[in-house]
Parts: C-alpha cells; sequence; structure tokens
C-alpha cells in the first residue's frame, strides 16, 4: 500500500506545484495586499480595516445580492436543460444528432463583443422580442428591458444560460457515453421504463458529472463579469452588478484601490469555498 | 405513440437549436454588411463582404495575431491535457486523506477572480524576464484545478478492473495510465481538449496585461482594438470575430465524433 | 498527511525561491525602447486607442517632427481604451516598468487620478518650451495639478447641437430658432417636432453619464468640488440638471437607447432630430452618406440659472511622456514641438484626420474656417471653436468614475419620481462611503 501511494505522489506532484506557484503564490501576495489601502501605489497598512468596510459597504451589498440572485434562478435551471439535452442526444437512433449537438454548442464559443451587441439589439424597447411579445399578444406595452431592474436581470439570465448549457451539455454527454449501452439493454429486457432507467442508470452514472458541473457553475456564476459589463454594464442603477464587477471597478476604473479589490476578492472565495463544501457534502462520494 | 415523443424531441431540439444558432447566424450576416447598415439592424445579406475582408486586414495584424492564438492554444491544451489528466487520474486511483486534503486545497485556487492575482502574477513574470512572449500565456494556465478537477470526476467511472487486468499482464503503474486508462478515456479527453483550446484560445484578460507587442498579440486582443474606436466598423469587426470563432468550432466538428464511441470496442 | 504539508511546504518554498531569483531581475530589464537607442536610431513609442485618430495624429506628427530631426522613428502601439487602462495600472502598481512605453494617451477625466495614484510616473511639461497659453484654458487647467502641468492638450471635446435641418424646418424651426436656447426651451421644441414630424429630438440613455457631465460642465459646475468632495447637495447646478434629466425623460421626446451602437444607430438612421455631443461625433454622423446636407450646428442649449453658458465639453484627451522612461527629453520635444505648437500639424490633424485640437493660433487656419457640405455649407470648424473660448474651465478631481456611478445608481429613483433633495443627499451619502 505504501509503494502505491508513493507512486501515487508522483502523478500528482509536478501539476500540483505548478499550481502553487502559479495560483497560490499570488493569491498570498493578494492577501497580504488585502490589508492595506490607499490609492494606486500610496497605500497603507490599515490591519481589518478593509473587512469591516466590507461589511457596510452597500455596493457591494448590492453587488452580493444580485451576484446570489443570478446563483439560486440561472445555475439550476441551466443544468437541468442541460442534463435533458445530453439525454435527448445521447440516444444512438436520434437522427440530425451532429447537427443538434453543435448548434446547441455554438453559443459558447459566439464571441462575447457580438452577442452582447445583438442581445442589446434584441431586447431594445423597439427590438424584437417586445415586437414578438406584442404581436402574441402576451404584453400589451413593450418592455423596457435593459432600463427595468428586474427585466435586465431577466436578460442577464437569459444570455448566461443562453450562452453555458451547451457547455454543460458537452460534459454530460461525454460522461453518458462512458456508461455502456449493455446496462441499458439488460434493464429493458427486465421490463423498466426509459423514464425509470433515466432515473436509475443515467443519473447516478453521471452524478460525479453533476457535481463537478454545479461547483465549476457555481464558481464561474459568483466570478460573472463579461456578460453584466458588456450588455448591461451594471445598470440599470446598480442592479445588475456583480462582485467581479466591483473588484474591476475598485482596480481600473476608480481611483485604485487594490487593497480593498483583494478583499473583495477574497469575499468571493470564502463564498464559493462555503458552497462547494457543501455541495460535495451533499453529492460527493461517501468512502 | 412513439412518433409523438420523436416529434416533441425534434421540436425541442430544433427550436434550442434556433435559439442558439440565431446569432451566429447574425454575425455572418453581419459581415456582408457596412458598420452603419448593422448598426440600424438590417439583416440581410450585403455586398460588402470582400472590402470588409480588405479594410480588416488592413486595419489590424490579423495573420499574426490568428498563428499567435494558435501556437499559443495548440500547445497550451496538449500540455493542460497530460498535466491535468495524469493529475485527476493520480487524484481518483491512489486516494489517500492526504491527497484528498491536497486536492481540496487546490481547489481554492479556481475560487479566485483572476483581477486580483494578476498583478502579482505580473510582477513575477517581469522579473522572470518572460514578458512580452508565448511562454507568458501558456505557463500560468496549463494547469488548473478545473480540469485536475474535470478528468478526477470522470476517473471515478473508469472500470478498475481495467486496471487489475493490466497489472496481472505485466503493466508498469505509468503504462497502465498510457496503454489502458488512456484509450478508455477517449471521450473525456476529448471534452476537456475542446473545453481548454476554446478557453486558451478566447483567454483575454491575461494575455492583454503579458504581452505587449503588435507582433505578439493574440485574435482576441486585436478584436478589442477594432471595437473600441470612436467609430467602430462594425463589419470588419464582424469579421474579425468570424475568423476568431472559426477555429474553435472547426476543433469540435473534429472531435465530436469521440462523444459517439463511447465504450463500445475498447479494452475488453 | 504528511506528505501533504511536505508537498505544500516544498512547492511553497521552491516558488518563493523561484519568484525572489525572478526579482532581481527586475531593475534590468530594458524595455524596447532603450535598446533602440543605444543602437543610434532615434525611437519613441506610445500607447494610443483609435489608430484611425489619435494613431493618426501622433503619424503626422512624426512626419512633421522627421523633417527636422531625420532618423526618428515612431511606434504606436494601438489597443482599446479600457486596455490601456489596464495595461497601465497593472505596470505602475507592479513597480515594473519593462513594457511600458514612453507616451501614454490619456482621458481627461483620469488625469488627477493616476497623478495623485502613481506619484513620480508622468513628466512635468511646467517648465518645457511649450507655450500653454495658446491652447485653450479649460484644457490646460484639466492638466494641472498643484500648480505642475502634466502633458499636452490634444484633442477637444467642445460640444455643439447637431440638428437635422430638415425635420427642424418641417417642424416649423429655423436655424434661428435653436441659436442660444435654453433646455427648457429644447424640451418644448422637442415636443413640438415629435407631434409634427413623429421623430424623437434626442436620445436618452439612463445608463451613460454623458449627458449630465455636459449640462454640469456648461453651469461651471462637476460632481465634485475642487478638493475632491461630493458636489451633489447644495448645488444649484447640480440640482437644475436633475430636474431637466427628469423633465427630457417624462416629456416623450427622448427615444431611449442603451449603448453605443444603439445610439449612433439611431441618428445614422434618421429616428432623432438632434444631437448634443462632441465636435468628434461628426464622424459618426457622417457615416449615414444619405443624410449629406442635412445637418447643422448650433451652440450647445444652456441651464437657465447664473452662470449657465452656451458652451461645454464632452471628452477629450491629453498626451503624456512617463518620467521613467529612457527616452523622456526626446520624447518630451517630440510632443512639444509639433502637438504642443505647430499651427501646421493642427491644420493637417483636422483635414486628414477630422480631429478639433485646442490650440489657438490654428483656429484662424483655412482648414478650421472651411465650410461642410454636409453640413449644410456652415462653417463647423470655426463655430466649434469660437464655443471652445466659453467653456467653463473647471477641476475634473481624481473621483470622477466613482461621483458618476453613485448619481447613476440613484438615477432610476430620480425618474421615478422620488424627491431630488433626497435623492442628492443619499447621492452625496453613497459617494463619501466609496471613497474612503
Amino acid at each position: 500500500m505504501k509503494k502505491s501511494s508513493l507512486i501515487g505522489w508522483q502523478f500528482i506532484l509536478l501539476p500540483s506545484a505548478l499550481i502553487m506557484l502559479f495560483s497560490f503564490y499570488p493569491m498570498i501576495q493578494s492577501f497580504i495586499l488585502s490589508f492595506e489601502s490607499g490609492k494606486g501605489n500610496v497605500s497603507e497598512f490599515v490591519g481589518l480595516g478593509n473587512y469591516t468596510r466590507l461589511l457596510s459597504d452597500p455596493i457591494f451589498r448590492q453587488a452580493l445580492f444580485n451576484t446570489i440572485l443570478y446563483l439560486i434562478i440561472q445555475v439550476p435551471i441551466m443544468l437541468f436543460l442541460g442534463l435533458i439535452i445530453a439525454h435527448l442526444l445521447n440516444a444512438p437512433k436520434l437522427k440530425f444528432k451532429g447537427f443538434y449537438r453543435t448548434a446547441i454548442f455554438l453559443p459558447c464559443v459566439t464571441s462575447l463583443v457580438s452577442y452582447s451587441i445583438l442581445f442589446k439589439s434584441i431586447f431594445a424597447v423597439d427590438g424584437i422580442f417586445n415586437k414578438l411579445l406584442l404581436n402574441m399578444h402576451i404584453i400589451n406595452e413593450p418592455i423596457a428591458w435593459l432600463m427595468d431592474p428586474v427585466w435586465a436581470r431577466v436578460v442577464i439570465i437569459l444570455a448566461i444560460t443562453w450562452r453555458w448549457t451547451g457547455y454543460n451539455m458537452i460534459f454530460y454527454l461525454s460522461a453518458m457515453q462512458n456508461i455502456d449501452p449493455s446496462i441499458y439493454e439488460a434493464a429493458s429486457i427486465d421490463g423498466a421504463s426509459k423514464l425509470r432507467q433515466f432515473f436509475s442508470i443515467t443519473i447516478p452514472m453521471v452524478k460525479p458529472i453533476i457535481l463537478f458541473t454545479a461547483i465549476i457553475s457555481t464558481n464561474g456564476t459568483l466570478q460573472l463579469f463579461d456578460e453584466v459589463v458588456n450588455i448591461t454594464n451594471g445598470g440599470p442603477g446598480n442592479s445588475t452588478m456583480t462582485i467581479s464587477q466591483y473588484i474591476y471597478n475598485l482596480s481600473f476604473v476608480y481611483t485604485p484601490n487594490f487593497g480593498y479589490a483583494a478583499t473583495v476578492s477574497y469575499a468571493i472565495v470564502i463564498i464559493v469555498a462555503i458552497l462547494a463544501f457543501l455541495q460535495m457534502k451533499v453529492g460527493g462520494d461517501k468512502k | 405513440m412513439r412518433a409523438l415523443g420523436t416529434f416533441f424531441k425534434h421540436a425541442f431540439l430544433i427550436a434550442a437549436s434556433v435559439i442558439s444558432l440565431f446569432p451566429f447566424v447574425w454575425m455572418l450576416i453581419g459581415m456582408t454588411n457596412t458598420s452603419s447598415d448593422i448598426v440600424k439592424g438590417k439583416f440581410s445579406i450585403g455586398s460588402e463582404f470582400t472590402n470588409n475582408i480588405s479594410k480588416l486586414f488592413d486595419a489590424a495584424p490579423v495573420g499574426s495575431a490568428f498563428m499567435n492564438s494558435v501556437y499559443i492554444s495548440v500547445i497550451g491544451t496538449v500540455l493542460t491535457l497530460l498535466l491535468c489528466s495524469i493529475a485527476g487520474y493520480g487524484f481518483e486511483i491512489y486516494r489517500t486523506k492526504g491527497t484528498d486534503r491536497l486536492f481540496s486545497v487546490l481547489l481554492l485556487s479556481m475560487m479566485m477572480p483572476f483581477a486580483a492575482i494578476m498583478i502579482p502574477l505580473f510582477k513575477l513574470f517581469s522579473g522572470w524576464g518572460l514578458l512580452n512572449s508565448a511562454l507568458a500565456v501558456i505557463l500560468p494556465t496549463m494547469t488548473t484545478a478545473f480540469m485536475i478537477f474535470f478528468f478526477l470526476q470522470n476517473t471515478k467511472s473508469f472500470p478498475r478492473e481495467l486496471l487489475q487486468a493490466g497489472r496481472v499482464d505485466g503493466l508498469n503503474e505509468l503504462k497502465l495510465f498510457t496503454r489502458v486508462y488512456m484509450p478508455t478515456m477517449k471521450p473525456t479527453y476529448a471534452a476537456a481538449a475542446i473545453i481548454t483550446f476554446m478557453a486558451n484560445w478566447n483567454n483575454f484578460l491575461w494575455p492583454l496585461i503579458a504581452l505587449r507587442t503588435q507582433e505578439q498579440k493574440t485574435l482576441p486582443l486585436v478584436v478589442s482594438s477594432l471595437a473600441s474606436s470612436y467609430n467602430p466598423d462594425y463589419g470588419i469587426i464582424m469579421v474579425a470575430i468570424v475568423i476568431t470563432t472559426i477555429p474553435t468550432v472547426l476543433i469540435f466538428f473534429l472531435l465530436q465524433k469521440q462523444f459517439v464511441q463511447g465504450m463500445l470496442g475498447s479494452v475488453k | 498527511m504528511k506528505k501533504a504539508l511536505s508537498t505544500l511546504l516544498v512547492t511553497t518554498v521552491m516558488a518563493s525561491a523561484l519568484a525572489a531569483c525572478g526579482s532581481n531581475n527586475t531593475n534590468t530589464a530594458n524595455d524596447a525602447s532603450s535598446n533602440e537607442a543605444a543602437e543610434g536610431k532615434q525611437k519613441v513609442v506610445a500607447w494610443a486607442w483609435d489608430p484611425s485618430f489619435n494613431g493618426k495624429a501622433l503619424n503626422i506628427a512624426a512626419e512633421l517632427y522627421e523633417q527636422e530631426h531625420p532618423g526618428f522613428e515612431l511606434e504606436v502601439v494601438d489597443m482599446a481604451k479600457t486596455d490601456l487602462e489596464q495595461r497601465l495600472n497593472t505596470n505602475l502598481a507592479a513597480g515594473v516598468s519593462e513594457g511600458l512605453p514612453d507616451i501614454i494617451l490619456v482621458n481627461d477625466p483620469n488625469i488627477q487620478k493616476y497623478v495623485n495614484s502613481y506619484p513620480g510616473t508622468f513628466a512635468e511639461f511646467t517648465n518645457s518650451n511649450v507655450d500653454f497659453s495658446q491652447f485653450s484654458q479649460y484644457k490646460v487647467d484639466a492638466l494641472t495639478v498643484d500648480e505642475k502641468i502634466y502633458g499636452i492638450p490634444f484633442d477637444i471635446g467642445v460640444t455643439g447641437l447637431f440638428y437635422r435641418s430638415d425635420i427642424l424646418a418641417e417642424a416649423g424651426y429655423s436655424a434661428e430658432d435653436l441659436e442660444n436656447i435654453t433646455w427648457d426651451e429644447y424640451i418644448e421644441i422637442g415636443k413640438v417636432v415629435k407631434e409634427k414630424t413623429g421623430k424623437y429630438m434626442s436620445t436618452i440613455n439612463p445608463n451613460d453619464e454623458a449627458w449630465t457631465s455636459i449640462l454640469l460642465q456648461s453651469g461651471g459646475s462637476w460632481y465634485i468640488t475642487p478638493d475632491n468632495k461630493g458636489n451633489f447637495v447644495n448645488n444649484p447646478v447640480m440640482t437644475e440638471t436633475l430636474r431637466l434629466y427628469k423633465a427630457i425623460s417624462d416629456s416623450g421626446i427622448a427615444k431611449p437607447v442603451t449603448g453605443w451602437s444603439e445610439f449612433v444607430g439611431s441618428f445614422n438612421a434618421g429616428d432623432v432630430a438632434t444631437v448634443v455631443s462632441g465636435v468628434w461625433q461628426i464622424a459618426s454622423i457622417m457615416d449615414a452618406a444619405d443624410q449629406k446636407g442635412q445637418w447643422a450646428v448650433a451652440p450647445t442649449p444652456r441651464l437657465n440659472i447664473e452662470g449657465g453658458v452656451n458652451a461645454s465639453n464632452e471628452g477629450g484627451s491629453s498626451w503624456f511622456v512617463l518620467d521613467g522612461s529612457a527616452n523622456k527629453e526626446l520624447a518630451m520635444d517630440f510632443l512639444g514641438s509639433t502637438i504642443g505648437g505647430s499651427s501646421e500639424f493642427y491644420e493637417r490633424f483636422l483635414t486628414e484626420a477630422g480631429g478639433v485640437g485646442s490650440y489657438i493660433p490654428a483656429f484662424s487656419s483655412e482648414a478650421y474656417q472651411q465650410t461642410s457640405e454636409f453640413f449644410g455649407n456652415q462653417a463647423i470648424y470655426a463655430d466649434f471653436t469660437e464655443w471652445s473660448t466659453q467653456v467653463p474651465g473647471i477641476s475634473l478631481g481624481m473621483y470622477t468614475q466613482e461621483a458618476k456611478d453613485a448619481l447613476k445608481n440613484e438615477l432610476p429613483n430620480i425618474l421615478n419620481g422620488a424627491d431630488l433633495e433626497k435623492s442628492l443627499a443619499n447621492i452625496q451619502k453613497l459617494f463619501e462611503q466609496q471613497v474612503q
């Protein structure tokens, strides 16, 4: 047994060391910085001052609220959709699988610049989406999507879901492909329905990947930046702003306060770490 | 009854495909129109395609940026697949309490927003004299907790009996990895390759900071410069964007067959 | 467990060692320009955004400079404005000079922020041979921090009321009716235009504070006071500006837009009758070739309060030289003799790039007196430069962006009819919270 664990360390040593060097070393420096505050290079030690400031910072609270809102609503919808689509595309006899696969994956590679311009124009007050809803008599007046705090968040959620469902679909599909089809055959022979097979065979065998996507999506949504900056720029007011955007503003838009930005960054780390820990406890394997 | 089910399945998938494809089609149409037409929302094909292409190549170093992106992305992806799969495999197959703890720590590295570690990382590479080189971009991104995590989770469904069989056949631990694990996990490698290539290809913030001269620029940097003039020419921006999108789509096309293979015919 | 700890220990030690041996090299790292200087060539590297405007200007200046200084070479590295700011901040915050250029373009509202956040980074032009009295005073004001002048003024953002003369005529208004009006008059005209032609008078974008900036400066005020305090309460200019903002939004004469391309699309497509913007908007307006001859420019509407004038500014940038650059003197001389004092440069800048500078001697040149067919044969540049002499000079302070964001946060409430005084107090509080 000892020999095998030595070999195990040989497998993981180099990659771990690389992560230590390129991620942890800067993270530690950032942590030290989080105890300083000031402007640009003119900063001084403030102890826990930044952390206390964080607790009463109204903009941080707004950003936190928005970010958690996106997380709770968007991630489950996206993972569920990704799972369903992957399952449908996993069927051996479905026609046009290749086309569907490619089409649904394309949003992941469509450039941020181009689809944010497009989303803005689709959801403009005189944009196509309003025209569609008006024509179908679902609404009586055009909705000012990007100028209303609630609807703007809806647009962001739609944008993220549109963009990343295909991404998660890929993960699920490749995991489903690892399941031996003879298991399904045996179950069919035993009389289990397709639905039953999905819940009793597919889901349990794909569970590690579901956990993976849950943690990765949580991480990604909590660090959401691109869509918010390019489609709504945090607005209207600060109603769509995320924590990552706030960190960026603190470093590069406002008079730079890198110390406080580091503090806010660690707020994200702590939140994601707690959530990841919980998710692993719930969905991890028991050994 | 079966036909109805199939009908709904296809209807759903077609709807999903149309919604997914629409912006992409819009990009393609935009390539053929003038900037003011695009801004006005024109949705028909124009005649500016060749014009936009030549304007683009005049305005920006697209050729060299493309090659830089290819070089960095391909090398980065290959290295990532090797390093992260070997680590993911190691963390799962030779799992101990100690390795579990180490992995949890490594996972933390994913959770830090990049903007916060950018400056110390920049100092590091400057100190080594590696700024403005492909290495500056490849090194920090070739090992990620994300990818190690991906391989680790996928390895959980890897049948250990295959390893036992291999040991009985006299293979050493490394050969078990290369001869038994790697061929069996092709779908996982394919998915990882697509995801990693995409991440490397579209990587923006760190290359922006680490690469400084026109010759070293990657494609996303070129697109960003174009999109931010006082009077952006959306026609050439669309061409640039499509050029940027094509390689990832190509890689996806090439690798997606792996999703269909599964474990049929693997070592049994 | 021991293994985990020792791995961590070993790798952390390795990392620190690698990093430490690396940091010894920081001082010996050369940047490209000093290498070139050693070879006997005289090369200067500049960062700018928009190669057809800023980059072009530098190249024109280089051509002029080369005539007197053969062997001079200029390299312009082009990147997005926000990207430039990220790179600059990263370099300066990391204390790394490698990769920095000799010359950099800076947006005026950022000047004080950079000078105060990174002391000693930018070269002073106070005692150089540039005659700053030859430039629009308000541009020089923006460059002056603690009595020191830090760069050379570049393009000017003097504003005007661009309007579609054909649409206004259809509604019954001539050019005289738009001369030197107040904003309330503008709104009244807008209502008639909407009624008679169905066109919006202008656009409105609640996420963009360009409009409020224009109004504030036209009243001699700004979001922050010269000593960097919030200027939201007890500020009649601010109160009047926001009252007008709500008035325009309520009047129905403004088309809501949410982004730059929608904004440009609105006037390119002929959806709006006017655009109040800086002189640099000319290029985008002229993109709609089918609207040739249908545009004209009037003075910016003014605030109907004491100190309100029919002139303001939007945007504008200046050239800075990095104090630590090896080619500092060369860069300063280059900028100083071209952009800092050559009428020929400014004439070429206008005719070849459509750029308007703030160099007063150039204003009387032929180029600046030309008429524009697109704008109904109006001598637009002569008008703009005339207005530029009336723009109130203000201090842009260090915290412009924080103040703008604090305002943006409260704008939806204001537009929904919240009590203005209360809103202003909220904004003030939010701002003060942000600038600890």
